[in-house]
């Protein structure tokens, strides 16, 4: 017995220390990590809910019937209406209390030439337009209504 | 009978052994070598992609302003999860990229028309990559690939050693100011979980920008990928990139 001890002596603070490693292992491990893959699961699922800002046009027509119904016919359909308008979320829970904004008058030329402005960059398909020269001083919309323009 | 000598019998013995172990290795050896080569969206579903096509962007930049305001991203420049980047290619050879403020602000008319022999819009945002670097280098397993393909940052674990913005080939992650973590594009993954676009593509006047499932084939984006002769930014790079481009330039990084 007497040879042996030391070897004992050794192997309890091998055990210890694996048994240290193992709580402290229990410990720094986040929940759910590895439950998938070598990550947090959890944090699946917190992505996830987060909040959403922008509602999608499917909410739109139920309230703004004859809006959609025009928008469709017009070269606007491709174009989403929070595009414009902005992200719309807060204003489909409570539509009373938030309403959507829309571009000013004064601003409107500025606000459709963001995609209407004469540029080479842009595909030469594309209606286009050099702001100077088209009726200048005159909002956009007295001409080409937002929502089914000519 | 012959007795058979040792040379003989080992001669046997290891040919009969090879022929065994042959034919029981095929099978899993082909199975590892179909779950290599295959795409993951065969056997996963559904699995998100996205495309951009360069020929339709208009550098409006609706994009990275909605993406902004979709995942609260600080308003100041150098934080975006997509921007919309202008390449100019002059007449004498010179590139010329730019993208103020991430295009959220527009990009005037270039001033030297006569010069410029080409010019357009090249949106940019986080490839998605099925060997994505910025996932394999993480130390603590912040950055993951989910089980539908996306690539996402966790925000309680991520230590914020930013190693994993060095290593995205595309630049395409940021060191969130207020959270002091790194950020990326999520496919704004509390929409697509909740049946709906990610913000960008929501918001892209001229369909320029494509999402969807790749594991449907009658899916709008599997359609487009094989109806249309698409490019992925540095193949080289080995990463295998789940975002697409159609009309790609070469000068294009």
């Amino acid at each position: 017995m007497k040879d042996i001890s030391h070897l004992l002596r050794v192997a309890g603070i091998f055990v210890l220390v694996v048994a240290g490693f193992l709580v402290v292992r229990h410990f720094m491990v986040p929940k759910s990590f590895g439950e998938v893959g070598h990550y947090r699961a959890d944090a699946v699922d917190e992505i996830r809910a987060l909040k959403q800002h922008y509602s999608g046009d499917a909410a739109c027509p139920a309230c703004h019937k004859g809006q959609s119904q025009e928008k469709a016919q017009g070269g606007h359909r491709g174009v989403r209406c929070e595009s414009c308008h902005g992200a719309l979320q807060e204003h489909v829970e409570q539509p009373k209390s938030v309403k959507p904004g829309k571009p000013k008058e004064s601003e409107m030329r500025s606000f459709c030439g963001r995609c209407h402005e004469k540029s080479l960059s842009k595909p030469p398909k594309f209606p286009q337009q050099n702001l100077k020269e088209h009726n200048p001083g005159i909002a956009c919309d007295q001409c080409h209504p937002a929502h089914k323009p000519q | 009978m012959n007795p058979i000598n040792r040379r003989q019998f080992l001669k046997t013995a290891a040919l009969t052994f090879l022929a065994f172990a042959g034919r029981a290795l095929a099978a899993p050896l082909a199975a590892a070598e179909k779950f290599f080569h295959e795409p993951p969206w065969r056997r996963k579903k559904p699995y998100w992609g996205y495309a951009v096509d360069i020929t339709k962007c208009i550098g409006c930049g609706r994009c990275a302003d909605a993406c902004k305001t979709e995942n609260e991203i600080p308003r100041e420049p150098f934080y975006f999860r997509t921007w919309v980047e202008r390449y100019i290619l002059r007449r004498s050879g010179e590139v010329a990229v730019d993208s103020p403020n991430g295009g959220i602000d527009g990009y005037p008319p270039p001033r030297d028309p006569e010069s410029i022999a080409q010019s357009f819009f090249v949106p940019k945002l986080c490839n998605h990559c099925e060997h994505s670097p910025c996932e394999q280098v993480c130390p603590v397993g912040a950055t993951f690939k989910t089980e539908d393909g996306v690539v996402l940052v966790d925000r309680k674990y991520c230590i914020g050693c930013r190693y994993c913005i060095q290593a995205c080939p595309y630049g395409c992650r940021y060191f969130h100011p207020t959270l002091q973590v790194a950020d990326k594009c999520t496919l704004c993954y509390h929409r697509i979980k909740n049946g709906k676009r990610p913000a960008c593509v929501e918001n892209c006047p001229t369909g320029a920008r494509m999402f969807g499932d790749l594991s449907d084939p009658e899916g709008a984006l599997t359609k487009f990928r094989e109806s249309e002769r698409t490019q992925v930014l540095k193949p080289h790079m080995g990463t295998e990139p789940k975002l697409v481009y159609k009309g790609l330039d070469k000068e294009v990084r």
